[in-house]
């Protein structure tokens, strides 16, 4: 009897003790985990001071991608329009998320530093087809709330 | 033979070969950028540095003939140090830029750099900064910074094809490889030097910026362009052909090809290509299409018989589906009505037909009405490196238009139109008199050609030459009599003949049962225009574009109730056929080629037929199944012979020699020569709109000053009743009283005039305002 009631205040004193604690939990959506800036989330296109694409479409992500998750389509840059620093840059560029395993070995392969993986983790849809990042969508790149 | 060791391996090898070949034998690769076989060695680039015992400096593997007992090394610690020093040096100004250069992937530079390359560059001065994606024609980009300046674009133009219009430019670190007062490279060989750029200097603009090396697939194949049956490397990306390569094959070609054969592989993908099956002149499922002309088939058969039906084959039909269609015909239908269409009326039987090799080995060549550089232009550069090899090599022309240029001297004996039987068989008589063989040839009639020193020349190199090899154009079919007798006169010595006509693959429809002489079409047509068919099924064929007489096709036209037709392409006179199914183009489905040298090639496709279009099998398997017969389309066929391998097996020469008919000069004032103009031949190219030549006819300065042209106009040329409008050019190089129309352009179907005496005056040209 006496057993059970030390048990009982010992259970309680530790979550009493808890109660005070800051919490291990987040309340989701409305409060965010704050992640290190290596974190592999969603891929990006990075552009320079000046606006231009940094994008060559040269496929060597695409080359070294596991998963084959990446399409990239080259092509001669619009000499009118100038998109990019050179003169050829990637028409289409697409990358498959359900098929990307976030291993960040384009970033790695990359020679003009123009794909990377953002803290972004929020990948959800509800259909396969969304899931596919077309070119626009990697050159506005989401951002966490 | 000199016997030498390399890596401890030892190797004979004849006299006069360069250590870099003798390794290559061994399976021993040594780096290399400036030599190839093709153009000889200069020692330019460095990279292929060897140590040869009792040398006291490394040796240029390239520039090093084989000596009795030497002993190289390819590896090791000095030859290291060598190379490393070597691609130092030619990295210094080479800028970083393999993610947009479209070699990145398969450059010989890249790939040394990394097997035998210093990890770094010692050099931190700013590079040199030159000319990058300039264009050295419409079809070839140079970037100046990335070359290495191994000169092989520069010699191969310059020596190879003799047409100098690349040079270098500059002194040292500025040396630049240019074009010829910065004026484009315009000459038809000018692609391959894409091929030859070791590096990512020299591109193609099709493919600039398309793919990389591990995003595409090269399939091994041939060209089906002309009759030559280049051997080639197709890169097909995303469903489409975007590239075309030479595709060297050791000890035959060194992979050469035409700007023709390079560029115009756009055709599979022409805005005029038919991808969808025309039934009563309108679009139609393929299915119903299918079904309903199996329909007709069957009523057609049931009501009129088997050989009410008729098949003529043509176009770029592959050996096997030309076997189907023949069993098809033959077993299913049970017609005898079998014909094909070509683009010319002569024939060559197989025991005369000879290899490329017999124009590396001539001693004297002939050229019966064609010219190599227009209808087979690799043929010509064969030519030429047979008469690089050989100056004294004996070339004569037979034909209306002078043959040779610059590049190629030829001596012409200029004809009048469908003289060429007759002068050579005249050349022949001057020398042989008497042979049995010349008299059966019944020479008769005035040719109107008598320089007997000329006539006499050729006739000594017709006879007495050991080795001759003639290029026929097929346009006059009493050629085929003088060139048996020829061979009968000649006994032991070799002769041998290259037909230059298409459709490329000629050999190989009648391989595949059809046959070839122009006799059999006639009477097909002729019992059509009699009613005795009821169905006429043009496997490809464009008769209206191709046969002699035009006005009997158009006849048939009327006809013939059921016309079927089957192509890449609508065809002349498509609004009389009450079907037209799309055909699978050569690089969309598997077969074989036989080329001008009897050789049979495989193909293989790199992409899938587009819409509706199929290969002929699918078409006879579900007739077969309209006429409730069984029929397999596929069966173990193959156009390989055992004995002879891939060439087709060798047949006797004819025994009978057809007497001439008699010629006599010709009373009018113009004649009408046609021949093969490979830029023109019916197969549509968007890429290569800009190396269509502007005016199709020529006209020599004389004739054009007689009607009053100036360099360019456009002249109406009748005969018979039937005439053609056609733009006309002022060539030098023409005889004055012919003019000169290339054969089956659509546009202007020169064999509804047919060759000879013609009518020709200047049409006003008329601007719409």
């Amino acid at each position: 009897m006496l057993d059970g009631i030390k048990a009982i205040a010992k259970g309680m004193g530790t979550t009493f003790k808890a109660l005070g604690e800051p919490r291990d939990t987040y309340p989701y959506p409305e409060k965010r985990r704050e992640y290190s800036p290596r974190f592999r989330g969603k891929h990006m296109l990075a552009k320079d001071e000046e606006g231009h694409e940094l994008c060559v479409g040269c496929g060597l992500c695409e080359a070294v991608c596991p998963a084959h998750a990446i399409r990239v389509v080259a092509a001669e840059a619009p000499g009118d329009k100038p998109v990019s620093w050179t003169n050829r840059y990637s028409v289409d560029y697409e990358v498959d998320l359900i098929r990307c395993i976030f291993c960040g070995m384009c970033e790695e392969a990359c020679p003009t530093n123009a794909v990377r993986l953002t803290p972004f983790n929020e990948l959800a849809a509800y259909d396969r087809e969304t899931m596919i990042a077309d070119k626009d969508e990697l050159l506005r790149p989401a951002i966490r709330k | 033979m000199i016997r030498l060791t390399i890596d401890g391996q030892e190797i004979s090898v004849p006299e006069g070969m360069m250590i870099a070949d003798a390794a290559a034998r061994l399976g021993i690769e040594v780096p290399v950028y400036c030599y190839h076989e093709a153009l000889g060695p200069l020692g330019a680039c460095r990279m292929c540095l060897v140590q040869v015992e009792k040398m006291p400096k490394l040796a240029t593997a390239c520039t090093t003939a084989v000596a009795e007992g030497m002993v190289v090394h390819t590896q090791g610690a000095a030859v290291d140090k060598g190379r490393k020093g070597v691609l130092e040096f030619l990295l210094i100004n080479h800028p970083l830029d393999c993610p947009v250069c479209d070699k990145g992937g398969e450059c010989f530079l890249q790939d040394y750099t990394f097997r035998y390359g210093p990890p770094a560059g010692r050099f931190e001065e700013p590079k040199i900064q030159k000319v990058k994606d300039g264009p050295i024609n419409e079809f070839v980009l140079i970037d100046q910074e990335r070359c290495v300046l191994c000169q092989r674009c520069v010699r191969f133009m310059e020596e190879y094809v003799g047409e100098p219009q690349l040079l270098l430019e500059g002194r040292g670190v500025e040396t630049v490889v240019s074009t010829v007062e910065h004026r484009p490279a315009q000459s038809q060989f000018a692609g391959n030097v894409v091929d030859l750029c070791p590096v990512g200097a020299l591109l193609a603009t099709p493919y600039h910026h398309k793919a990389r090396p591990w995003n595409i697939e090269r399939q091994e194949s041939v060209c089906p362009l002309c009759p030559v049956g280049c051997t080639t490397l197709n890169t097909g990306r995303d469903g489409r052909i975007v590239r075309v390569e030479g595709r060297p094959v050791l000890d035959r070609n060194w992979g050469w090809l035409c700007d023709r054969g390079r560029f115009g592989f756009d055709f599979a993908v022409s805005p005029d290509r038919l991808t969808v099956s025309r039934l009563q002149g309108h679009d139609e499922a393929a299915a119903r299409a299918t079904r309903q002309v199996g329909q007709w088939l069957e009523q057609v058969v049931g009501q009129y018989g088997p050989d009410s039906v008729a098949f003529v084959i043509g176009g770029l039909h592959t050996s096997e589906e030309a076997h189907q269609l023949y069993r098809f015909a033959t077993e299913v239908v049970g017609t005898s009505r079998l014909a094909m269409s070509r683009q010319v009326q002569g024939y060559l039987p197989r025991g005369l037909n000879g290899t490329f090799e017999d124009i590396a080995a001539a001693d004297a060549v002939v050229l019966v009405g064609t010219d190599p550089y227009e209808a087979v232009p690799v043929v010509h550069l064969k030519l030429r490196e047979r008469w690089r090899q050989q100056r004294d090599l004996k070339l004569f022309g037979v034909a209306p238009r002078t043959l040779g240029r610059e590049t190629l001297p030829v001596d012409t004996l200029i004809t009048h139109v469908g003289h060429e039987a007759h002068v050579l068989a005249q050349a022949l008589a001057r020398v042989v008199p008497d042979h049995p063989a010349v008299a059966q040839l019944a020479i008769q009639g005035d040719s109107g050609f008598d320089d007997a020193a000329t006539l006499a020349q050729l006739g000594q190199a017709l006879v007495n030459s050991e080795h001759l090899t003639l290029l026929w154009d097929g346009v006059e079919p009493e050629v085929e009599s003088v060139l048996i007798a020829l061979a009968t006169v000649r006994g032991a010595k070799v002769t041998r003949v290259l037909p230059t006509w298409g459709p490329s693959n000629w050999r190989g429809l009648e391989r595949g049962g059809f046959p070839a002489r122009l006799e059999a079409l006639t009477q097909i047509l002729k019992d059509a225009r009699d009613g005795k068919v009821q169905m006429l099924v043009l496997w490809g064929a464009d008769l209206l574009r191709e046969y002699p007489d035009a006005q009997l096709v158009q006849e048939v036209y009327q006809t013939v109730p059921y016309i079927i037709g089957e192509g890449l392409f609508l065809p002349l006179g498509s609004e009389s056929m009450r079907a037209f199914l799309p055909e699978a183009s050569p690089g969309e489905m598997a077969g074989t080629y036989i080329n001008m040298e009897a050789r049979v090639q495989t193909l293989t496709p790199s992409v899938q037929p587009p819409g509706q279009a199929r290969p002929t099998r699918s078409y006879l398997n579900a007739w077969a199944h309209s006429l409730k017969k069984s029929f397999v389309a596929e069966d173990d066929w193959d156009p390989f012979d055992d004995e002879s391998g891939d060439l087709l097996p060798v047949e006797a020469i004819p025994a009978t020699i057809a007497p001439l008919s008699p010629v006599s000069q010709p009373s009018g004032e113009m004649e009408l020569a046609t021949g093969v103009l490979v830029m023109e031949n019916g197969i549509p190219s968007e890429l290569l709109r800009s190396r269509k030549p502007q005016a199709l006819a020529r006209l020599s300065p004389v004739d054009a000053q007689r009607l009053g042209l100036s360099a360019q106009g456009m002249v109406r040329v009748a005969r018979n009743g039937e005439e053609l409008r056609v733009a006309v050019t002022v060539d030098q190089a023409m005889t004055p009283g012919r003019i000169y129309i290339p054969l089956g352009v659509p546009s202007c179907p020169v064999n509804k005039i047919g060759t000879g005496v013609v009518e020709v005056a200047r049409l006003e040209e008329v601007h719409s305002a």
